[in-house]
């Protein structure tokens, strides 16, 4: 937990406090304990001067009571005894005071001395120890020794009477000067005391101000805490923290549960918390973002531009043991600390409901653009071409359903089915585009687009095949809006509505208008096609009048996709051409005639010509051949690679090629009808097709 | 316009349960789309859809084939009305599936089962059918799905 600058205040304050409590509470304890065993000893010392106070008088009596004795030949064994512990106990009491710091030393040492000054006197006294009566049968008297001892006994009770009171008032001085110690030693102690007390209830006082203060931090904290809470259960946003080992700190809000359904989510790790809710492969860029994130090297404003989890679809759990999909935004913020990054906080917010909204709107707009550039594009086409294409391209979809519902079990039946759903979307896209109605050429190009993403798997199911049928629905109720439109531009144009054709009954026969259509058709596809690539190019037909109605939708079909070969691929761009000394303008030429088997149709551009090593390097590149079968090819073999199917010399698939399926369909067509096609070559000058076509009577063209 | 996702829930629905009852899953042929009047095999699961699609979703499947089923799912039963009820248990896990998936957004009728008798199919306008061939061991079966 980390503190805040007030809280450390606080904190190093009571510590602070504590120690001078404890510091002071030691320094009166032990003065006072010094002190009280001064006073103690001064006690003890004052109770013994007290008591030697009383010596010289007792001792006086005492000399005065063995005198008596001795006057009255009373037995004296016990008071001499008395008079030698009283002298014992003086001065053992003495020495002990002597020894007693503090004391009046200049009344100690008279007291002292003056006792010394006894010693002459009392010394006999105590030595005595013979007996001082001689006792006759009737009569009894001092002895030779007790008169002696008399004479010592009778001095020293006239010194004791003498020297008493002096010795006395010595005595009273020492234990004046004891009492006066004693007494000051106890007012030293009672002002340490007071001072204890003092410093006691001072600190008392502090920590009840710091309690005060502290009890105000808590309470400012737990309402903080309590607010945080409040926000984090509110707020419709989820937000956490990530640790360094990108694990989930302690504390979330609320609509994480919602989220993610879940209710537990402290020390979960980021991976953990979208693992099997996003493919594999999200997971793994979701995780690398994440480490790159405590890099701070990596810009933060950078790493915000590059943050795949903007918008992050997740699959979740729908409560009724379903999946639901879901759109979530992650944001990150790296949380700074003084050594560095602390944490990244993590915004997550669910953006489902602006994602489907925004999705449907441009959906709407998209279909807005497509009705608006159809309607353009059918305003400069003729209702009855664009009747006949939507036959025709009716027919190609009855078609390509009709692959599609061919029994397939396995990967072998459904790979199959690709190459022939190729070959009609990509006829299907050039007779649109041909007719400048890009909405649909647009939709066709997209199932091509799904059409060649299967044909890149290795195990293909029923499964994969969904998209595609859906795709193709939705192209189905394109045409039909198509046709709605057509009809009602019709009625506004005063012409004959085309009657409503469907999927399985076509109604208007592609080339109603016969080959001037057709003409019509391919000077439209030229220009359009001469405009979206960049190049100069003239279109010149002749004998297409010639060419039988059965055939002309054939040839149509062949012609568009040659049409948009020789755009892409022939002709060369102005400058490249006026370098090979070339006119700027290229010249695309097509010739159809009557020979003598049936048809002949020559299809030549004056462009760049094929390449053979180019075809053959575009066939390795597309593993349609080994480069060891590629080396030996021949001439003649090399130039026939571009009817096979998926070949294409070109890297990258457009609108107009790259698929590798336009020469291929224009050969399916021509062998359909029991034809031929070969092509000629001179790089750098020209290529040329000819197809041969067998005479229209032998062949039954539906 | 009908959704990937929402064709997958009535693709699942059937697959699970061949391989739920019979232990063994149904693959899924090619779909595609249905032309003209619609294919009907001896017996016929339907359910009704309405809410936020409209439209009807049936399994149809031939005689043999949920012959082989019972016989799978060790019933001695055969007879035309263990037939009808085993379509109609296959329409009802499609419609569970679907509660599943959908819950509150679809509204979906209880399970009417048809025997070669022709349905009346309550098929919107404007809808176009998917249909999409469930095989099972050798047999096949179809799944119709038909929704606005």
């Amino acid at each position: 937990m980390r503190l805040s600058g007030t809280d450390r205040s606080r904190r190093l304050l009571t510590a602070g406090a504590g120690i001078v409590f404890a510091a002071v509470m030691s320094l009166v304890l032990i003065i006072g304990f010094r002190l009280a065993t001064e006073i103690r000893a001064s006690v003890g010392a004052l109770q013994r001067a007290s008591e030697l106070e009383t010596y010289p008088s007792v001792v006086s009596e005492q000399l005065t009571a063995l005198r008596e004795r001795l006057d009255t030949l009373e037995y004296t064994g016990h008071v001499h005894a008395e008079l030698a512990g009283s002298i014992r106990g003086f001065n053992r009491d003495l020495a002990a005071l002597e020894r007693q710091p503090g004391l009046d030393p200049a009344a100690m040492h008279a007291a002292a001395a003056l006792w010394r000054s006894y010693a002459g006197v009392l010394t006999p006294v105590l030595a005595y120890d013979g007996e001082p009566y001689s006792d006759t049968a009737t009569t009894s008297s001092l002895s030779r020794s007790g008169r002696v001892f008399y004479a010592h006994v009778r001095r020293a009770e006239l010194f004791a009477q003498t020297h008493a009171a002096a010795l006395h008032r010595q005595l009273a001085t020492v234990s004046a000067s004891l009492q006066a110690g004693t007494a000051a030693a106890a007012a030293r102690l009672r002002l340490l005391l007071s001072g204890g007390v003092l410093a006691v209830l001072l600190l008392g006082l502090a920590a009840a101000y710091l309690q005060l203060a502290r009890s105000r931090g808590e309470r400012a904290a737990r309402e903080a805490q309590e607010q945080t809470r409040d926000i984090l259960a509110t707020v419709r946003e989820g937000f956490f923290l990530l640790d360094a080992d990108y694990r989930i700190g302690a504390v979330w809000s609320q609509a994480l549960t919602h989220m993610f359904a879940r209710q537990d989510f402290a020390g979960l790790s980021f991976e953990e918390l979208l693992r099997d809710k996003v493919p594999p492969e999200t997971l793994a860029t979701a995780t690398k973002f994440i480490k790159l994130l405590w890099g701070e090297r990596a810009h933060e404003n950078l790493m915000k531009s590059i943050n795949p989890l903007g918008q992050l679809e997740v699959s979740m759990d729908n409560g009724r043991g379903g999946k639901e999909t879901r759109y979530l935004q992650f944001d990150f913020h790296r949380v700074m600390g003084p050594k560095g990054i602390k944490h990244v906080l993590c915004a997550v917010g669910d953006i489902t409901s602006s994602v489907l909204l925004s999705r449907e709107l441009h959906e709407a707009q998209e279909n807005a653009h497509s009705q608006l550039d159809m309607m353009v594009g059918m305003l400069h086409s003729d209702p009855l071409q664009i009747g006949a294409f939507l036959d025709s391209a009716s027919a190609g979809l009855k078609h390509i359903n009709a692959i599609l519902k061919e029994p397939a079990r396995n990967h072998a039946e459904f790979s199959k089915k690709l190459a022939g759903l190729a070959r009609e979307l990509h006829s299907l896209k050039g007779e649109a585009s041909a007719l400048n109605l890009m909405s649909i050429a647009q939709r066709v190009h997209h199932l091509e687009d799904m059409v060649a993403e299967l044909k890149g798997r290795s195990e293909l199911t029923g499964n994969d095949f969904l998209p595609l049928v859906l795709k193709l629905d939705e192209l189905l109720a394109h045409l039909r809006g198509v046709r709605e439109m057509t009809l009602r531009l019709s009625s506004l144009k005063g012409g004959t509505p085309a009657p409503e054709g469907t999927l399985s009954t076509p109604i208007l026969r592609l080339g109603a208008n016969g080959p001037e259509e057709l003409a019509s058709t391919l000077h439209s596809l030229a220009r359009k096609l001469a405009q979206d690539h960049g190049k100069d190019f003239m279109l010149t037909l002749n004998g297409l009048a010639d060419c039988p109605r059965a055939y002309l939708p054939t040839v149509k079909d062949c012609l568009i996709q040659m049409l948009r070969n020789a755009a892409v691929h022939g002709i060369e761009p102005d400058a490249v051409r006026r370098a090979g000394a070339k006119s700027g303008t290229g010249q695309v030429r097509v010739d159809f005639r009557r020979v003598e088997s049936g048809y002949e149709m020559l299809f030549e551009d004056d462009g760049a010509g094929l390449l053979p090593e180019a075809l053959k390097e575009a066939a390795v590149r597309r593993n349609i051949l080994t480069p060891q079968q590629a080396a030996q090819l021949d001439n003649r073999a090399t130039l026939a690679l571009i009817f096979k199917p998926g070949f294409s010399t070109r890297t990258e698939v457009s609108m107009d090629a790259g698929r590798g399926a336009g020469m291929d369909v224009v050969a399916k067509a021509v062998y359909g009808l029991g034809g031929k096609i070969g092509v000629s070559t001179n790089p750098g000058r020209y290529t040329r097709f000819k197809i041969a076509l067998p005479a229209a009577s032998e062949t039954a063209v539906a | 316009m009908l959704r990937e996702e929402e064709l997958k829930t009535f693709v699942d629905g059937t697959t699970r349960y061949f391989e739920v009852a019979a232990q063994q899953p149904a693959t899924i042929g090619s779909p595609y789309l249905l032309e003209g009047e619609p294919a009907m095999h001896d017996y016929t699961g339907m359910i009704n859809i309405s809410g936020k699609r409209e439209g009807v979703v049936y399994f149809t499947a031939p005689r043999a084939m949920l012959t082989v089923l019972l016989m799978k799912m060790q019933e001695s039963d055969f007879s035309h009305e263990s037939m009808r009820d085993l379509v109609g248990e296959v329409a009802n896990t499609i419609s569970g599936n679907a509660r599943r998936d959908f819950g509150h957004d679809f509204v979906i009728s209880v399970p009417s089962v048809f025997a070669g008798e022709k349905p009346q199919l309550a098929q919107p306008s404007g809808a176009r059918a998917f249909v999409i061939p469930i095989h099972w061991r050798s047999h096949s079966a179809k799944l119709v799905v038909s929704l606005t």
